[in-house]
């Protein structure tokens, strides 16, 4: 929990600025959910919720989206990935790379129903093949590196 | 009293999680009905918070890059490339500032001579952040209400429009980007004079709305700003039309549009601070096309 406040800074930091020229067809991955993810997995349902709803709110305020609309969907992503959290680590990276790959689709889907909600529908094809399935498959990639790139090079280290 | 508290920390879980997507809900809702003072603070607050981080980060980023761009290419071909870019840029502006100046000129010789000669001003501002998702496009800027910037007021580059002002705070400020899905400008095509709507959309480019079905748009034809709406000054350049759609029993015929201004590698951009009632037209003539701003769908948080 120590690292939660520097993690959020270091997520605006690297999603406002950072990530620009590894942006792929103006796709970026989803840095803030990666976090409330992660900070799911150590924390109670209840801190996991109030967490997302923090990253939720920064992230909105970096954004032309409505206050509320990613606390809203950090914050159920947050509960859930605690709840679950049990069934949900796991060692087994392929499975880690699924995990992460249909959370963050579930949660572009979220974001899809409460624009619909709010703004009107937008259309639903170029939404899912421009924004959720290259941010779902760019998100899961960067998490798995995250969660992998330490444990790999424990591993490596041993081995040498 | 008690009982409700007790049951409340029983189903303490539930409550939580509750409450939290209720109060995301509640200020989704008061945001996109009318703006409210609180959602309005609480969007400043948090911008205010990690702004100066972002600045920092910004500058630093650019520092390095800088050098290192400096380290690697050789000084004096960037340096002249960088110029004849510049140049090449002042030339395209005058061009365009030349075409539509005759056009107008040719419809209103009679009234260009009454017409009193108005300045606008502008505050250069750099480019020190990006959206924080995938489905708006927004970027924001290290000027701020203390430099005087305010809500709606258009943001530019010389190659053409880039957006508007919708939030301000202090010391920075946020620009709607011409592609964002929830903005719409008015649009003018520069060889027919029609007129549609430019709005964003989710995947890449813009798409013109709303042309009449039976209107001559054609592929390359220039988009400049209409100046209906009062926000844009008339003649910005918006982009060129790269395809037109024309579907059996649609009112309208619509257009992809490839914005004038490669809205993915902004770095320094132009805040029309001024914009005096004549004032549009002299800004965007001067910047190679006029003004015209629908405020999106009006629901634009």
């Amino acid at each position: 929990m120590r690292w939660f406040l520097p993690g959020l800074l270091a997520c605006v930091l690297a999603q406002a600025v950072l990530l620009g020229p590894l942006s792929l067809g103006g796709i970026r991955p989803d840095l803030f959910l990666l976090l409330v993810f992660l900070v799911s997995q150590r924390v109670s349902p209840e801190a996991a919720t109030l967490l997302g709803f923090l990253v939720g709110l920064f992230q909105d305020a970096l954004s032309g989206s409505p206050l509320g609309l990613r606390a809203f969907t950090d914050s159920l992503m947050g509960f859930l990935a605690a709840r679950l959290s049990h069934d949900m680590y796991t060692d087994k990276p392929l499975a880690l790379f699924w995990l992460l790959l249909g959370g963050t689709a579930a949660a572009g889907g979220i974001t899809l129903a409460l624009l619909t909600f709010f703004l009107g529908p937008p259309p639903l094809f170029p939404a899912l093949l421009w924004v959720i399935a290259p941010e779902a498959l760019y998100t899961a990639a960067v998490g798995l590196l995250i969660v992998w790139l330490p444990q790999l090079r424990a591993v490596l280290a041993r081995a040498a | 009293m008690s009982a409700i508290l007790r049951l409340l920390a029983r189903y303490r879980r539930a409550t939580i999680l509750t409450a939290t997507l209720v109060v995301s809900f509640l200020l989704m809702t008061l945001q996109v009905r009318h703006e409210t003072a609180v959602v309005t603070f609480t969007r400043q607050a948090l911008l205010f918070i990690v702004s100066p981080f972002i600045k920092v980060t910004a500058a630093t980023v650019r520092g390095v890059s800088n050098t290192w761009r400096d380290y690697v290419d050789l000084r004096g071909l960037q340096e002249e490339n960088t110029r004849l870019q510049r140049e090449t840029a002042i030339l395209k502006r005058r061009i365009d500032q030349l075409e539509e100046q005759a056009l107008e000129t040719q419809r209103l010789q009679a009234l260009l001579a009454m017409r009193q000669a108005s300045r606008a001003e502008f505050l250069t501002a750099r480019v020190v952040g990006k959206d924080a998702t995938n489905w708006f496009k927004t970027v924001l800027l290290d000027r701020g209400s203390l430099e005087g910037v305010r809500r709606n007021q258009p943001v530019v580059v010389p190659d053409g429009l880039v957006g508007r002002v919708v939030e301000v705070t202090p010391t920075s400020a946020k620009v709607q980007l011409l592609t964002d899905p929830v903005n719409a400008v008015g649009g003018l095509i520069q060889r027919t004079r029609v007129t549609g709507i430019v709005s964003g959309n989710l995947g890449a480019g813009a798409r013109v709305r709303y042309l009449p079905l039976m209107a001559d748009v054609v592929g390359g034809d220039q988009v400049v700003t209409s100046g209906m709406g009062g926000v844009f000054p008339k003649g910005i350049p918006i982009g060129r039309i790269t395809a037109v759609e024309r579907r059996s029993g649609a009112l309208f015929q619509e257009a992809t549009l490839q914005p004038a201004v490669d809205l993915n590698r902004l770095e320094e951009v132009l805040i029309l601070t001024t914009l005096e009632a004549n004032a549009g037209r002299e800004v965007g003539t001067s910047l190679g096309a006029g003004t015209g701003f629908e405020a999106g769908n009006g629901r634009r948080p």
